[in-house]
């Protein structure tokens, strides 16, 4: 199972800590903020998705962030990411990020490392607690993947098309705990959805003026690799018949995407994406052929809006993880950014 | 490849160009605002305003990423321009301001801009950014935050809801016996500590209580008489903060603790279903005024009770110490550790001898100084979904033409606000106005423009006359500024009519609300007009001129006033147990987040804000 060390869970925050992450501490307590203070985690790619994961993760107080990239800025990189500046074109992403990122919060243990993610041996990876890729290739992701469950490490990987972006989660299996009132239906063990399931129910007495009784629930998660979501991802079952026709076209298209035929024309990527309509089991009429164009125009393409919204679902998820809150997302979140549609699919 | 081919890439390579020609108002440099023009600067927008009227403070830096701990006590807006320089490709202009002044931004410096961002934490500013996109008929993205908690909401005047469409959550207010007399809860306590007590001992300014409008949430007779006359006996003690007697902070606590509490013990009717009170223990008063102060306590820990008295006595003889120094009237300031401190042990005393749990002063900060929990993720979300709407609402991507304003979406955080386990977003399509919205669907809207002269000739009946005339009002009409809700004239009050207008007091930015009295035959009423004073330079025939716009008539009357009336009255009966407003201080980056349903979730919506109700005052806007 995957877990994070707890080498400084107890050591107690410091009063300028607290003073400093005040606002965040009364969401999620000091314990959890305790506990990100340990993780170590490695992001790879600082692209206009990595820069704003880095920028969450470094403002929430992590404790150390290896940041693993060996492009150089470009000039298309100006109108996505705020860590570069036109004088940065040409030299490392990371040089040029490097004392913007650390003085963020000089708190936080940032090392850069601008060898490419091929070059890196498959125990570069032990190290880390959480292993987060963005925008990668597939077989970059496939992989990552391998590595991550060889070495039990949970993974996020997301990337964007333009308009639209994807979020694909493996944390091996995760244990959530939720505490809610007690109803007179006590909540019965046993499977909850496709890839969950409630393993423990606790009762639970608190006086708070007045008694009252909680069930604290614990809920495992199971995962897929992405290999495997690839293979076998299917939404059957999965969805009424309302939520099925109103599937947003961004789905298939964005597995469509994944696909190994590199698609030259539109047509060719719509072929892929009914494909993967018959795959997912969803009517092909969801597709719709202004979102094949777009997504044929626009695969690839970083966009700082969309990189806010999946960098900051991806950073609170991690937050989320490390404080042990509440149910991980699980496993695969599609955003299409014209009508906000963002799903999270059990796939 | 150029830098602007990805955008080009979405957008395509003529609304680019329009893009870079827009221009557009980010208005609040903080949590979302820092996200949104960073969003902006990235998208491309030729221009940016973006106005502040705050400082950076160190609680801030957890979220608002533009700044760092040298840039506290800045202002933010000029601040987070110089530190976007590196990747900044858009004219940037900051302000320092209040966006509600009508003289740095009068309506026509907001005409110059196609979009208007929300990023505000308070439901006036709100407000009153919603009323201007309505006079000027200019899109608004309004959007809030609150923890995991956000929305956001376009706003095309005429053609969508507007801000104040929906019922906002009002201010949580708590009858006076339960501050009083029998308290249940921690946060009973801290407003007792907080509101009653440190403003008699220590501001005798805001210590008088109005009791015309006092509603005591009971009928006891004697109880009434006994929360009376313990304020006088109050008075007493802060006789002993002005002597600056330290010897007699034992009495402060014998009276609040052991006197008043038997008193109140003797009210039988209160606890035949209560737990009663025990009275503090004089032993403990005693030990705490002998003891030494031990070494400094951290704030994030419970303390005992003994040590709660010990901290007393210490804060209470360094708050008479200030005011000995001259500070007759110290004000509870949450960030003012020695206030903050008093009302913490206080408020813990008191629940002690309630039998009410403790609290660290951590946790009390937050609840008496209404503090909001604030995170970058939420922000970052919020903020990108903002801009990515602008887009739609200011029709820029070629693939998806806005056809009709009611296709837009809205989107409020699901998953993270526990509202939804497989949408990360709820979205709802934008509903039309709201027709008995007194701001977007109610009145009719236009700019008067006068000259400076103008108002200084032009009588108030004189106005009246002109109006009626181009609108085809009939006889009986009211006017209202409703900047200050003060009536200036109808059908039985005419003192002012023949006064000018300087005279009454309007000025540029004023807004005045023109109303039909009387109705026709077949009761039919002329729909109410809101008209902006706006005072240009130059000259005008007549030194004025009305705007051109429809005023219809309608079925019903449409007098705001007594809307407005009817409304409060309704209020009043909701929270009718409200008396003692609990006026705490920090504003929310979002007072509304559920102030509406999502689809698809209404039960656990309604679940949640009850939730949020028990949480003490955490979403509820306290201005």
């Amino acid at each position: 199972m995957a877990s994070v060390p707890d080498s400084r869970k107890n050591e107690q925050l410091s009063e300028e800590e607290i003073a400093l992450y005040d606002r965040q501490i009364r969401l999620w307590g000091m314990a959890a903020q305790a506990r990100m203070r340990s993780a170590r985690v490695l992001l790879i790619n600082l692209g206009s998705i990595g820069t704003e994961i880095t920028k969450n993760v470094v403002l929430s107080g992590l404790g150390s962030l290896t940041i693993l990239d060996n492009q150089r800025v470009t000039e298309e990189d100006l109108s996505s990411q705020f860590f570069v500046g036109q004088s940065d074109v040409g030299s490392y992403r990371l040089d040029a990020a490097r004392s913007r990122v650390l003085e963020m919060n000089p708190r936080v243990q940032i090392n850069f490392d601008t060898d490419s993610f091929e070059s890196k041996e498959m125990s570069y990876f032990s190290g880390f607690d959480l292993v987060l890729g963005t925008q990668m290739s597939r077989d970059g992701m496939i992989r990552l993947n391998k590595i991550t469950r060889h070495y039990g490490i949970p993974l996020y990987m997301a990337g964007c098309n333009g308009l639209f972006a994807y979020i694909f989660i493996d944390l091996i299996q995760f244990d959530a705990e939720e505490r809610k009132l007690k109803s007179s239906n006590a909540t019965s063990l046993g499977k909850t959805s496709a890839n969950t399931e409630i393993v423990g129910v606790e009762d639970q007495r608190q006086e708070e003026g007045e008694t009252k009784y909680y069930e604290i629930i614990t809920t495992r998660n199971y995962f897929k690799t992405f290999e495997d979501v690839l293979r076998t991802a299917s939404l059957a079952g999965k969805l009424n018949r309302r939520q099925m026709k109103r599937v947003s076209s961004a789905v298939p298209l964005t597995f469509a995407l994944f696909s190994n035929k590199q698609c030259q024309t539109s047509g060719e990527l719509k072929r892929e994406a009914l494909l993967a309509c018959q795959q997912l089991q969803i009517p092909e009429s969801v597709l719709k052929d202004s979102y094949v164009e777009q997504f044929f125009e626009q695969a690839g393409v970083e966009f700082s809006p969309v990189a806010a919204i999946i960098g900051g679902a991806v950073a609170q998820d991690v937050i989320n993880i490390l404080g042990k809150r509440q149910a991980p997302l699980n496993n695969f979140v599609v955003l299409d950014g014209i009508t906000l549609d963002m799903p999270i699919l059990e796939v | 490849m150029a830098r602007e081919s990805n955008i080009v890439k979405i957008v395509g390579k003529e609304n680019f160009q329009r893009l870079r020609s827009l221009r557009c108002l980010i208005v609040g440099a903080g949590g979302i605002g820092s996200e949104l023009l960073k969003d902006c600067i990235l998208m491309g927008f030729g221009e940016i305003h973006i106005v502040d009227l705050d400082t950076i403070d160190l609680s801030n830096l957890n979220r608002q990423f533009l700044f760092r701990h040298r840039d506290i006590k800045q202002p933010k807006s000029t601040t987070a321009v110089k530190a976007v320089q590196h990747f900044n490709n858009s004219k940037l202009i900051p302000y320092q301001g209040n966006i509600m002044d009508t003289v740095q931004f009068p309506l026509r410096w907001f005409d110059q801009f196609d979009i208007i961002f929300n990023g505000l934490d308070n439901l006036a500013a709100r407000r009153y950014v919603n009323k201007i996109a309505q006079f000027i008929s200019k899109p608004l993205l309004e959007s809030g935050t609150s923890g995991f908690d956000g929305y956001i909401q376009p706003i095309i005047p005429g053609e969508t809801e507007c801000f104040d469409c929906t019922k906002k959550e009002t201010p949580k207010t708590f009858p006076v016996c339960t501050i009083r007399s029998t308290p249940s809860q921690p946060v009973h306590c801290i407003v007792w500590a907080k509101n009653f007590l440190f403003n008699q001992l220590f501001n005798e300014e805001t210590s008088s209580v109005d009791e015309t409008s006092t509603d005591w949430g009971t009928e006891n007779k004697e109880e009434i008489e006994r929360i009376r006359q313990e304020t006088n006996e109050l008075h007493e003690l802060r006789q002993i903060i002005l002597s600056r007697s330290e010897e007699h902070i034992k009495d402060i606590l014998t009276k609040l603790f052991v006197k008043d509490i038997e008193k109140l013990l003797r009210i039988d009717n209160l606890w035949k279903t209560r737990t009663k009170p025990a009275v503090l223990a004089q032993s403990l008063i005693e030990d705490a005024s002998q003891a030494v102060m031990s070494e400094a306590q951290s704030l994030s820990s419970l303390w005992d009770i003994r040590e709660q008295i010990i901290q007393f006595f210490a804060i209470t003889k360094k708050l008479m110490q200030r005011v000995h120094n001259g500070e007759t009237n110290i004000e509870f300031d949450k960030d003012d550790e020695d206030t903050l401190l008093f009302v913490a042990t206080a408020a813990n005393i008191r629940s002690h001898i309630f039998n009410i749990p403790m609290k660290t002063v951590f946790d009390i900060k937050q609840i008496a100084g209404n503090i909001i929990p604030a995170i970058a993720t939420t922000n970052a979300i919020i903020a990108g979904l903002s801009t990515l709407t602008a887009l739609r609402v200011l029709n820029l991507l070629p693939y998806e033409p806005t056809k009709k304003s009611t296709d837009l979406n809205m989107a409020f955080t699901a998953k993270a606000s526990n509202l939804s386990k497989d949408r990360y977003i709820t979205n709802p399509k934008l509903a039309p106005p709201n027709p008995s919205c007194p701001v977007g669907g109610k009145v009719c809207r236009g700019v008067i423009k006068i000259t400076q002269e103008g108002l200084n000739e032009i009588k108030l009946s004189k106005l009246i006359t002109i109006i009626r005339q181009k609108y085809q009002y009939p006889e009986e009409i009211s006017v209202v500024d409703t900047n200050n809700q003060r009536l200036l004239a109808d059908f039985d009050f005419d003192d002012l009519m023949e006064r000018t207008l300087s005279q009454v007091n309007l000025h540029d930015g004023s807004v005045i609300l023109f109303s039909d009295e009387e109705g026709t035959a077949e009761a039919t009423y002329r729909k109410s007009l809101e008209l902006y004073i706006e005072v240009i330079d130059g000259s005008l025939e007549g030194g004025i001129r009305l705007p051109d716009v429809e005023v219809p008539t309608i079925a019903v009357p449409q007098n705001i006033a007594d809307i407005d009336h009817a409304e409060k009255k309704q209020e009043k009966s909701i929270n009718d147990e409200s008396v003692i407003d609990v006026d705490f201080d920090e504003k929310s980056e979002a007072p509304c987040a559920k102030r509406r349903a999502p689809e698809k979730a209404p039960e656990n919506a309604l679940k949640r804000v009850r939730k949020d109700e028990e949480y003490v005052d955490g979403l509820i806007e306290l201005d």
